[in-house]
């Protein structure tokens, strides 16, 4: 089944096993669904088309040695928002009714690894109507393998905000309702481990998902994010900046647009230093009869070193009518005269090729707020 | 006492000879004027004084205060009181104008061991340095030099060069560009920072701006070096006959 890894072969008769002991946490979860997408697919695999630049050997290894349930659990939310972990009785009822289908284990490997290796999991809950007055902060989860499900229902308006804390391999689906907004924040550290995380939105008519993702090196750190625009006036608006001063970083996008009339935007800026690797396949799909969508990506990168590595690929797959979709990515280098404008008054060359790669990656990270909480301004 | 001294300066670019023995005193206290036809190399000086790479120096030396400039980076010279405003002032988009003053302040200040102002203090001299030049305080806000205009980027090298108080002050055609009244405005900016302690090197082609801050000297720059200098009224005879007139 898997890739012929020793770790592949290892962990695919672990995950087979997990059975009895994975139900001590959450025995409501679906495993089941896991296990057979994983007997049926098998481990990702190096050079398949999403691992082309990524191979998941030393996550395999990680994955073996995680460790199971814990109850370190940090999440703070503002009055309204119901959290429940999924080891509270009202976690199974609220995921039941809420989580859809859109992170099929099939589809999503990782979804099924992580659904079988499950030690931790919350539930965030806002009500229809809620104004949230300040974020949810999901800073620690306890458990190596987490799963997060967040819930905006009709008109409510809320912030989440991740913080890098023991963020080993996290699921995050987000079920933004009709005219829900939904802000979410995303600080990945640098790490000299190996993290995976996928990210799954759906937005349904006149609802609005914003993510702002700013990300460090790993040792191997991989990204996917799915979002589905499942209404006319659903928006979803994808910005991520990364800045690598080694590691490797492997980002991997796919927006659907399900239903017409929505819009989508994916705003990338990225920096790759040292002997870093980063990677962005970044994919809009257009649905049969998802007439007048709205859909664009810019993906700009720059190298700081010759050592670095960039490979950004937008992909689009339109099959519908009245559609209005444009990308594009480019790869260059910091503005050498500015740097010597800035050096010719004083400021030193590190700091300020430091001011020039964090406006840069402002660029993507707009909102002033959000920047604050991702640390990329004072 | 000599603030700037150059001697027998020879710089070349990509192995193009364009500064073959330059050499140029400034005392402390003092506006000194260097003109001179297009392509003489004016701008090629002014930036070798700053310490821009592209330039390789193969002879001469540069000192500051008595202390050799060549070998230091540009940020080190300005922290030395060193001070460019260039000819073509580079946008920096994404990078606010307060931010980059406040970072270039405190860079100073603290390579100088002093304190560096507050925040609030900083944003109070920047607003009065702004209203001073007619630059209203957006300018502040905007990305450094981000679609200003070319005037607007003149007095914006200006408000640095209030803001920064250095030692020399290289002003390389700040006049270019400006309307009449901003010349005024920058002219008194010039005026105000002028002092018994520093000196300035102003580049220019226009005896209007030495109307307004009178120098000194007046140097002529032609064929890789100084080939004439003299008081204010050599700038008349300029304007009047042309660079042709000294070869004859
Ligand atoms: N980076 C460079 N590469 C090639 N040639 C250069 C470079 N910089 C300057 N030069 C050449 O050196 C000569 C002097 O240029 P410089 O800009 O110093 O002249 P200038 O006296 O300032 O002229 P202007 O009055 O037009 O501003 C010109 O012939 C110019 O083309
Ligand atoms: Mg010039």
């Amino acid at each position: 089944m898997a890739g012929s890894t020793a770790e592949a072969t290892a962990l695919a008769r672990r995950l087979s096993e997990r059975g009895e002991d994975a139900a001590r946490y959450a025995p409501w979860f679906d495993r089941g669904r896991c296990r057979e997408a994983l007997a049926g697919n098998g481990l990702p695999r190096f050079h398949a088309e999403a691992w082309r630049h990524t191979n998941p050997r030393p996550w395999y290894a990680a994955a073996l040695g995680a460790n199971g349930g814990g109850a370190d659990v940090r999440v703070q939310a503002p009055p309204g928002v119901d959290v429940a972990t999924f080891d509270e009785p009202r976690a199974a009822d609220l995921f039941a009714r809420h989580s859809g289908d859109i992170l099929d284990p099939a589809e999503h490997p990782l979804a099924a690894v992580n659904g079988l290796l499950l030690g931790a999991g919350v539930v965030v809950h806002a009500p229809a109507g809620l104004q949230a007055a300040t974020p949810v902060r999901i800073d620690g989860l306890g458990a190596a393998f987490q799963h997060v499900l967040v819930v905006a229902q009709p008109g409510a308006a809320l912030t989440v905000l991740e913080t890098p804390s023991a963020f080993a391999h996290r699921v995050v689906e987000c079920v933004v309702a009709a005219g829900a907004r939904l802000t979410h924040l995303r600080r990945q550290d640098a790490s000299g481990g190996c993290e995976c995380s996928l990210v799954a939105a759906t937005v349904a008519e006149g609802g609005r998902y914003e993510l702002a993702q700013l990300s460090k090196g790993a040792a191997l750190r991989r990204n996917d994010l799915v979002a589905r625009i499942d209404g006319p006036n659903a928006g979803a608006h994808i910005r991520a900046a990364w800045r690598l001063d080694d590691g490797h970083l492997d980002n991997q996008v796919r927006i659907s647009h399900a239903e017409g009339g929505g819009t989508s935007r994916q705003t990338y800026r990225g920096v790759a230093g040292g002997r870093s690797r980063a990677v962005l396949n970044g994919a809009i799909h257009i649905a049969p009869g998802a007439d007048g969508s709205d859909a664009s990506l810019t993906a700009k990168n720059l190298l700081t070193s010759a050592t670095a590595q960039v490979f950004a690929k937008p992909a689009l797959e339109i099959n519908a009518s009245d559609v209005k979709c444009a990308h594009g990515a480019t790869v260059g280098a910091l503005d050498e005269e500015a740097v010597l404008y800035l050096r010719s008054r004083g400021i030193g060359e590190s700091d300020a090729r430091d001011l020039l790669v964090r406006a840069f990656l402002a660029e993507a990270i707009v909102d002033e707020e959000g920047a604050r909480s991702l640390g990329l301004s004072g | 006492m000599t603030l700037l001294a150059v001697e027998n300066l020879h710089v070349e670019v990509d192995g193009k000879p364009i500064l073959n023995g330059l050499s140029l005193a400034v005392p402390a206290g003092q506006v000194h004027a260097v003109m001179g036809p297009n392509g003489s190399g004016k701008s090629t000086f002014a930036n070798v004084l700053a310490g821009r790479p592209d330039y390789t120096v193969t002879a001469g030396s540069v000192a500051m205060d008595g202390e050799q400039l060549l070998d230091l980076a540009p940020e080190e010279r300005a922290r030395k009181g060193l001070f460019l405003a260039f000819q073509y002032p580079v946008e920096i988009p994404g990078v606010s104008n307060m931010e980059f003053l406040k970072a270039a302040t405190d860079a100073q200040a603290k390579a100088a061991g002093q304190q560096a102002p507050s925040a609030v203090e900083f944003i109070g001299r920047a607003r009065q340095a702004a209203a001073d030049l007619r630059l209203s305080a957006d300018f502040l806000k905007r990305g450094v030099n981000e679609g200003f205009s070319g005037g607007e980027k003149k007095r914006n090298e200006i408000l640095q060069l209030l803001l920064l108080r250095p030692r020399l002050a290289i002003l390389d055609e700040t006049d270019s560009g400006l309307d009449i009244d901003a010349l005024k405005v920058v002219a008194a900016g010039i005026n105000a920072f002028r002092a018994a302690h520093n000196a300035v090197v102003l580049v220019t082609h226009y005896q209007r701006l030495l109307d307004h801050v009178v120098p000194d000297r007046i140097h002529v720059l032609a064929g890789g070096g100084i080939v004439r200098s003299g008081d204010k009224s050599l700038a008349h005879a300029l304007e009047a006959k042309g660079y042709g007139w000294l070869d004859s």
